[in-house]
C-alpha cells in the first residue's frame, strides 16, 4: 500500500480526522483495493471536512489522498501514468496553495510555522517513498504548472521545497525538481533559479558551500541547475551577471568532471517529447554565451568603476581566470560529446546546440560590440571573439553544431573583424594527408586495468552509464553533413582524455 | 593564407598565452587541432604544455597520438629518448618519475613498440640490452622471441671484453635479469644442454659474487675511516659495485637462496629424476646422493643420464658448504664478511692428549707401525693414515669462542660429503672436473683453503702439505705486493706455517714439525698465563680414548696458538725423551714443556723423575733459565738429597764438560757454547769458583734464585725458551 508514507503523520490528529481516516480504510477494503475512484459527491464531502479544520491538517489530509488515489490508480493500471482528476487538482489548490475556489469562502492560510511544518512533511514523504514513478507522479502534481492562478503558489511553494531539500540534502526531491526543470518552460525555471541564488548565493553569501557539496549528491539537478542559472544570468546587467561564487563553483564542478554538462542530455531519450519553450538540453550554450559575453561585459562594468583601484580589477582577474578554465572545459565536453555522439552513430543527425540560438548569441555579440567600439575595449572584444570562434570551430568538427562554413560566414557577418574568427569561417587550406590512412579509432586498447575509465562503475554518476532508448531520433531539418566529419575518424575509447585527435 | 602559415600561426597563439593563460593557450590549441588534425606541431605543442606542467595522464595520452600519427618525426624519438632513460636508470628525481608516469600511461602494445625502436638506436651492447629487458619484463611474450638472443649477445659482449672475473655487469644482467625471464616463461622450450650452460653461468656469477674478495678500494677507505668510526666493521665492506653498472644494480640479495630456486626450475625444465624443488642444500645433497646409490645400483644407463644432475645439484651443494665453512674459518676473504672481532680459526691435530702417559701410546704406536710394515709395498703412508683415520674424526672447537660450531662443523662435513660422491665415480669426477677448469676454481683461494682443510681431515697429510704449498703460492701471485707485516697478512701466512707444522707432526717429521712451529712462535706474542686457563679447563673432561685421532679448531690468535705450538713441540720430544736409550736434553725440554698447563702433565713429569732416578744422573744446563715451575724445583732439590737417591744432577751450564763428558751429550753441549745469551752469565759465573768444591753451592744459590722467579710470567719464559734455544731444538730431533 501506498499511502504508508503519509499516515504515520496522521496519528497526532484530533478524533473528526480519526474518523474520516477510518472511512477511507473502509472504502479501501470495500474497493477491494484494486481502484479507488472518489467520486464528486464524495470529493465535496471532504472538502467540507476540510473547510472545517486547522489549515495545515487540511493540506495533510489533501496529501494523504492525493498519496491514496495516486497510488493506488498507478498500481492498477498498467496503461500510461493515471491522470488526476480534476475534483483532486481543486483540492489541491484551494487546502494546499490556498487559492480560493468561490469568492464567499477564503481558505484560512497558514502561519509560516505551519508552513513550514507542512514542507517537513512534505520533505520526509518524498524522502521515504520508495517507488520513484510515484513519488515523480505525485512532485508532478503538486508542482506542474497549470495555468492558473495557482501557479503562483505553486512556484513560491516548490521554491521553499527545493531550497530546504538542498539544504538538507534530500536526493529524492532534487531529483524530481532535475526532472521539473527538464520540463517546464524556462521562464519559470528561471525563477526557480533566482530563488535558489537568492537564498544560496545573494542572501547569505557563505550557503553556497551548502549548494556545493549537491553537486555528488545529485548530479542530475545541477547539470539542470546549470542550464536554468545560465539562463537567468544573460549579462543583460550588473544583476543579471553571474556572482563570483556562483561562477567559482560552476567552474569547479566542472573541471571536477566535465561529464556532468552532458547528464542530462545522455540520460534523456531521444524520442521524448520536450514541451515548447523550455531549457536547452544541455548547460553548453548558455556556458559559451558566459564566456564570449564577460569579457565585453566586465570591461562594460568596469568603465563607470575605472577609478575604484585594486580590490575591482584583481576580483576581475580572477574572474577572468575562471572564465578561461570555464571556456576551456566548455570546448573539452565538445570533445567529449563527439565520441558520445560517434557511439550512438548521432553525428551530423542530432543538432546538439540548435543554428538558431548560435545566432540569437551571434546577435548579442555584434551588437555588445557595437556599444563598447571604438578602441579602448579591443582586446575585450577579441578575447570575446577568439573564444566565439574557437566555440563555433570545436562545435562545428565536433558535430555538436550543424552548421555549414558559407552559413556561418553569413552568420558572422556583422562582427568585428578577428583572425580566428577569419580563419575558422574560411575553414583550414586543404592540405595533402602528409601520411595515408585515417586515425584508427580502437588503437587505443585499454589494457591497463589502474586506468580510471570515466565508464567504470565507480563512477559518481552511475546514470553515466549506457545510453537508454536510441533507436529512434528525432528527424531533423536538412542539413549539409559537416565536411571533415566521417564517423570512423574517432575513437571512442579515449573519453578520459581531454583532447583527442580528430580527423 | 597557407596550411603552413595558419599552423604557425595558431602554435604561435598559443605558445604566446602560455604564461598568462594556459586555459587560453590549451582552447587555441584544440580549435587548432580540430582544423588541423594532421598537424604534427599544435599536436607537439599540446603535449609539451602537459609534460611541463608534469601532468601525467594528458601527456601521455597526447604521446600516444603523436606516437602513432607522427611516427617519423625526430623530435618523437628524441622524446622517446629521453623516456626509456629515465626508465632506465633508477634515479628518483621527479622529472624522471614523471617521465616514467608518462609511460605506465601507454598501451602495451605502444610501449612495446616504443621500447623496440629505441633498443634499435642504442649502440652500446650495455644499454641495448637494458633497453631489451625493459620490454621483456613487460612483455612476457616477447621473451620468446628476444630472450635467448639478448642472453647470448651478453654472453658474447662478457668474452669479447675479456674480462677476467664473472662477476661484470653483462653476467650480472644474464644472470639475476635475463635468465629468470627465460627460465620462468611458460612458453620457453630451450635445449637441456643450453639449460645446463645457463645454470652453470648462473651458479659461477652467483659463487663468485658470493666470494668475491673485499674490494681494494674499500679497504683502503676501510682503514682511513676506522679511527673515526664507532663500529668500524660496518664502515668497509658495505660498498661493491660492479663495474658498468650503478650502486643499487650491483646488489645481488640472497645469492645462494636464488641460486637454489634456480636450481628448482631448471629441475622441473629437465625433468629431474626426484626433482620437487628442495628447500635447502642439504636436501638438494640428500636428494641426489640416493639418486645415485640408486641408480649405481641398478642401471649404468640410467647413471649416465642423471649424471648432469648429480654433478650440478653437488657441485653446488659443495660450494655453498665449503663457503660457509671457509667463511667461519677465515672471514677476511670475503667482501661483507670483514670485521674486526672476526679472526681466522685453523684446524690441527688435536694435542689434548699429549700429557697422557706414554706408555699406553707408545705401544699403540708400534703397533700400528707394525701394521703398516706389513703393507707397506702396497700403500702410502696417507693411504695408511686414511685408513686409521680417515673416517669418523672428530672436529674439536671451544663453543664459546665460535658460537656458530655447529653450523660450521655442519657446512664441513656436507661439504665433504658432496666431494666425496663427486668422486664416487668416475663419469662423476670429469663432468666436475670440467666445470671445475671452466671456473678456474684452482685460483680460489677461499677453496683452496677448504681443499687443505679437508685433506687433513681426510688424514691425508702428505696431500695437505702439497695443498698448503699451492695455497702460498697462490696467496703470492694474488697479493704480490702484500705488506707482509699487515697483520691480516701475518696471521694468515702463519695459519698455513701452523696447518703445515701439524701435517708434519702427523706425518712423524718432528724435526720438520718442529722448525715450522719455532717459525710460528717467533711471530707470536705471550699471553699473560692467567688468561689461557681458563679455556684449557674444557679440554679436560675430553675422554682419553679419541686420543690421536681428533682435529682440533683453533682461533689463529698468538693466546691459543702459542699454548698449541708449546702441546705440538711436548708431543715431538716426548716419544723421544722416554725411549730405551738416554736423551737427557729431550727429557729436559719435555720437563722444561710439562711446566705449561701445570699439573696437567703431572704424571708425565713423575715418570721422566723416575727415568732420572734409574739414570742415577741426569744433564740439562737450560734448567735453571727455563724452569721456574715450585713442585719441579722441589722435586729436583730433592732428588739431590740422600732421601731422594742422591741422583747427580748436572744442571748448570759446562759442569758437565768439567765433571764428566757423557759422550751423547757431546754434540749438543759444543752448540749450547756457541748459543748466545741467557748463558753467558751463568758461565760467567762459574768460571770464577773452585772447579768441583763448589758445585752443590752453585745448585743451591741457583735453586734459591730460582724459587723467587716463580712469578714470573710463565708463557714468556717459554716462548723466550723456543726462540732462544730454536736451534738446540730443532737439531735435538731426528
Amino acid at each position: 500500500m501506498s499511502f504508508t508514507g503519509f499516515r504515520s503523520y496522521f496519528c497526532d490528529e484530533q478524533r473528526s480526522h480519526c474518523q474520516l481516516w477510518a472511512i477511507n480504510v473502509c472504502r479501501l477494503i470495500e474497493a477491494n483495493v484494486t481502484s479507488l475512484i472518489i467520486n464528486s459527491e464524495e470529493m465535496s464531502d471532504i472538502r467540507h471536512a476540510l473547510l472545517r479544520r486547522d489549515p495545515l491538517s487540511a493540506a495533510k489530509e489533501v496529501l494523504y489522498h492525493l498519496d491514496i488515489s495516486l497510488g493506488s490508480a498507478l498500481q492498477s493500471s498498467t496503461g500510461p501514468t493515471p491522470g488526476l482528476e480534476k475534483s483532486m487538482v481543486e483540492l489541491v489548490e484551494e487546502f494546499i496553495f490556498h487559492v480560493p475556489k468561490d469568492r464567499n469562502i477564503q481558505p484560512k492560510r497558514m502561519s509560516c510555522v505551519q508552513e513550514l511544518q507542512l514542507l517537513e512533511i512534505m520533505c520526509s514523504y518524498f524522502q521515504e517513498q520508495s517507488k520513484d514513478a510515484i513519488r515523480q507522479i505525485i512532485f508532478s502534481a503538486l508542482f506542474s504548472l497549470q495555468g492558473n492562478k495557482a501557479d503562483e503558489s505553486r512556484m513560491a511553494m516548490l521554491g521553499k521545497l527545493v531550497s530546504m531539500a538542498i539544504a538538507v540534502c534530500r536526493v529524492p526531491i532534487l531529483e524530481c525538481a532535475a526532472v521539473w526543470l527538464q520540463r517546464t518552460h524556462s521562464a519559470w525555471c528561471v525563477r526557480l533559479a533566482q530563488v535558489l541564488m537568492d537564498d544560496y548565493c545573494t542572501l547569505v553569501p557563505c550557503a553556497i558551500s551548502t549548494l556545493q557539496n549537491i553537486c555528488s549528491a545529485s548530479p542530475r539537478f545541477c547539470c539542470q541547475l546549470i542550464t536554468a542559472v545560465t539562463a537567468l544570468y544573460d549579462f543583460s546587467s550588473d544583476e543579471l551577471t553571474p556572482p563570483p561564487a556562483l561562477l567559482e563553483m560552476l567552474v569547479g564542478w566542472i573541471t571536477e568532471d566535465p561529464r556532468l554538462l552532458l547528464l542530462t542530455f545522455i540520460n534523456t531519450p531521444l524520442n521524448s517529447s520536450l514541451p515548447l519553450g523550455c531549457l536547452e538540453i544541455t548547460p553548453l550554450l548558455g556556458l559559451l554565451r558566459w564566456c564570449v559575453k564577460a569579457p565585453l561585459a566586465y570591461q562594460r562594468c568596469r568603465k563607470p568603476a575605472l577609478t575604484n583601484g585594486h580590490g575591482e580589477s584583481e576580483k576581475g582577474t580572477a574572474s577572468e581566470e575562471l572564465y578561461s578554465k570555464l571556456h576551456l572545459s566548455v570546448l573539452q565536453v565538445f570533445l567529449m560529446l563527439q565520441v558520445h555522439l560517434t557511439e550512438q552513430n548521432l553525428i551530423g543527425r542530432l543538432a546538439v546546440l540548435p543554428v538558431e540560438s548560435v545566432a540569437t548569441l551571434v546577435e548579442e555579440v555584434s551588437r555588445l560590440c557595437e556599444k563598447l567600439t571604438p578602441f579602448p575595449a579591443a582586446n575585450h572584444i577579441q578575447l570575446a571573439l577568439d573564444r566565439l570562434a574557437q566555440a563555433l570551430q570545436v562545435a562545428m568538427a565536433t558535430g555538436a553544431l550543424l552548421c555549414a562554413r558559407e552559413d556561418l560566414r553569413a552568420l558572422c557577418s556583422r562582427l568585428p573583424h578577428n583572425n580566428l574568427l577569419q580563419l575558422v569561417m574560411s575553414g583550414p587550406v586543404v592540405q595533402p594527408p602528409p601520411h595515408s590512412g585515417p586515425f584508427q579509432p580502437n588503437m587505443y586498447p585499454h589494457i591497463h586495468p589502474g586506468r580510471p575509465s570515466s565508464l567504470s562503475p565507480h563512477s559518481p554518476h552511475p546514470v553515466l552509464s549506457p545510453h537508454p532508448a536510441l533507436s529512434p531520433h528525432r528527424p531533423l531539418t536538412a542539413h549539409t553533413a559537416h565536411p571533415s566529419l566521417s564517423p570512423h575518424a574517432f575513437h571512442p575509447a579515449a573519453m578520459a582524455f581531454p583532447y583527442r585527435p580528430i580527423r | 593564407m597557407s596550411a603552413q602559415g595558419d599552423c604557425e600561426f595558431l602554435v604561435k597563439r598559443a605558445r604566446e598565452l602560455v604564461p598568462q593563460d594556459p586555459y587560453a593557450a590549451k582552447a587555441w590549441l584544440i580549435t587548432a587541432r580540430t582544423l588541423y588534425p594532421a598537424d604534427f606541431n599544435i599536436q607537439y605543442e599540446m603535449y609539451s604544455i602537459e609534460r611541463n606542467a608534469e601532468r601525467t595522464a594528458s601527456a601521455g595520452r597526447l604521446l600516444y597520438d603523436i606516437f602513432v600519427n607522427f611516427p617519423e618525426q625526430p623530435v618523437v624519438w628524441r622524446e622517446i629518448a629521453v623516456i626509456t632513460a629515465a626508465l632506465r636508470n633508477d634515479s628518483q628525481d621527479k622529472h624522471a618519475q614523471f617521465l616514467k608516469g608518462v609511460f605506465e600511461t601507454l598501451p602495451g602494445p605502444v610501449q612495446c613498440k616504443m621500447l623496440l625502436k629505441a633498443t634499435e638506436q642504442c649502440f652500446n651492447t650495455l644499454e641495448k640490452a637494458e633497453m631489451l629487458l625493459l620490454l621483456l619484463k613487460r612483455f612476457p611474450e616477447s621473451v620468446v622471441q628476444h630472450g635467448v638472443s639478448l642472453g647470448e649477445s651478453l654472453l658474447e659482449a662478457e668474452t669479447v671484453e675479456n674480462l677476467d672475473t664473472p662477476v661484470n655487469c653483462f653476467r650480472k644482467l644474464f644472470v639475476c635479469d635475463v635468465l629468470p625471464l627465460i627460465l620462468n616463461n611458460p612458453n620457453m622450450c630451450l635445449p637441456v644442454s643450453l639449460l645446463y650452460k645457463y645454470m652453470h653461468k648462473a651458479a659461477e656469477f652467483y659463487i663468485c659474487y658470493v666470494t668475491r674478495e673485499p674490494s681494494a678500494d674499500a679497504q683502503i677507505q676501510g682503514s682511513q675511516e676506522v679511527g673515526g668510526l664507532k663500529s668500524p666493521g660496518r664502515g668497509r665492506s658495505q660498498r661493491y659495485v660492479i663495474d658498468g653498472l650503478s650502486e643499487k644494480s650491483s646488489v645481488v640479495t640472497e645469492p645462494w637462496d636464488r641460486l637454489l630456486e634456480m636450481v628448482g626450475v631448471v629441475g622441473s625444465l629437465c625433468d629431474w629424476q626426484g626433482e620437487k624443488a628442495s628447500r635447502s642444500y642439504s636436501e638438494l645433497l640428500q636428494r641426489v646422493s640416493e639418486l645415485c646409490r640408486y641408480m649405481s645400483a641398478t642401471d649404468s644407463e640410467g647413471f649416465s643420464r642423471c649424471c648432469a644432475q648429480i654433478v650440478t645439484c653437488c657441485t653446488l651443494v659443495l660450494f655453498h658448504s665449503a663457503f660457509h665453512y671457509v667463511s667461519a674459518v677465515q672471514p677476511s676473504l670475503f667482501q661483507g664478511h670483514t670485521s674486526l672481532s672476526s679472526c681466522p680459526w685453523v684446524l690441527l691435530e688435536d694435542l689434548s692428549g699429549v700429557y697422557t702417559d706414554v706408555e699406553v701410546e707408545r705401544k699403540h704406536t708400534h703397533k700400528k707401525r707394525k701394521l703398516a710394515d706389513g703393507r707397506e709395498k702396497t700403500m702410502s703412508s696417507d693411504d695408511e693414515d686414511l685408513l686409521a683415520k680417515g673416517r669418523g674424526r672428530h672436529i674439536v672447537v671451544n663453543k664459546a669462542e665460535m658460537p656458530s660450531w655447529a653450523e660450521t662443523l655442519e657446512h664441513f662435513r656436507t661439504a665433504r660429503e658432496s666431494w666425496d660422491l663427486l668422486h664416487s665415480h668416475q663419469s662423476l669426477e670429469t663432468e666436475f672436473a670440467k666445470i671445475c677448469s671452466s671456473w678456474k676454481t684452482e685460483i680460489w683461494m677461499w677453496f683452496r683453503i677448504f681443499l687443505t682443510d679437508m685433506i687433513i681431515y681426510q688424514g691425508q697429510y702428505r696431500k695437505a702439505l702439497s695443498s698448503l704449498g699451492l695455497m702460498s703460492s697462490l696467496q703470492l701471485q694474488q697479493n704480490p705486493n702484500q705488506n707482509p707485516l699487515s697483520s691480516s697478512s701475518s696471521l694468515e701466512t702463519q695459519r698455513a706455517i701452523i696447518q703445515q707444522a701439524s701435517c708434519h707432526y702427523a706425518l712423524g717429521e718432528y724435526r720438520m714439525a718442529c722448525e715450522k712451529l719455532l717459525e710460528v712462535v717467533s711471530g707470536l706474542m705471550p699471553q699473560n698465563h692467567e688468561a689461557v686457563k681458563s679455556s684449557e679447563e674444557q679440554r679436560k673432561p675430553r675422554s682419553k680414548t679419541r686420543r690421536g685421532n681428533d682435529l682440533r679448531l683453533l682461533p689463529c690468535t698468538s693466546k691459543s696458538i702459542l699454548p698449541f705450538c708449546l702441546q705440538l713441540m711436548l708431543a715431538c720430544f716426548k716419544l723421544r725423551a722416554f725411549t730405551d736409550n738416554r736423551d737427557d736434553l729431550a727429557l729436559g725440554h719435555v720437563i722444561v714443556l710439562l711446566q705449561y698447563d701445570w699439573p696437567q702433565g703431572e704424571n708425565l713429569f713423575l715418570k721422566a723423575v723416575d727415568k732420572i732416578c734409574q739414570q742415577g744422573s741426569f744433564q740439562y744446563e737450560n734448567f735453571f733459565n727455563y724452569v721456574t715451575n715450585i713442585d719441579m724445583l722441589e722435586e729436583f732439590a730433592y732428588l739431590r738429597t740422600t732421601e731422594g737417591g742422591r741422583v747427580q744432577l748436572e744442571l748448570l751450564p759446562n759442569q758437565g764438560m768439567l765433571i764428566k763428558n757423557p759422550s751423547p751429550a757431546l754434540g749438543v753441549e759444543l752448540n749450547t757454547l756457541l748459543l748466545p745469551g741467557a748463558q753467558k752469565a751463568d758461565r760467567h759465573h762459574t768460571v770464577t769458583r773452585g772447579i768441583t768444591k763448589g758445585v752443590k753451592e752453585d745448585f743451591r744459590l741457583a735453586m734459591e734464585r730460582q724459587v723467587s722467579r716463580c712469578g714470573e710470567n710463565l708463557l714468556t719464559v717459554l716462548h723466550r725458551f723456543c726462540i732462544n734455544e730454536k736451534i738446540i731444538l730443532v737439531q735435538s730431533l731426528p
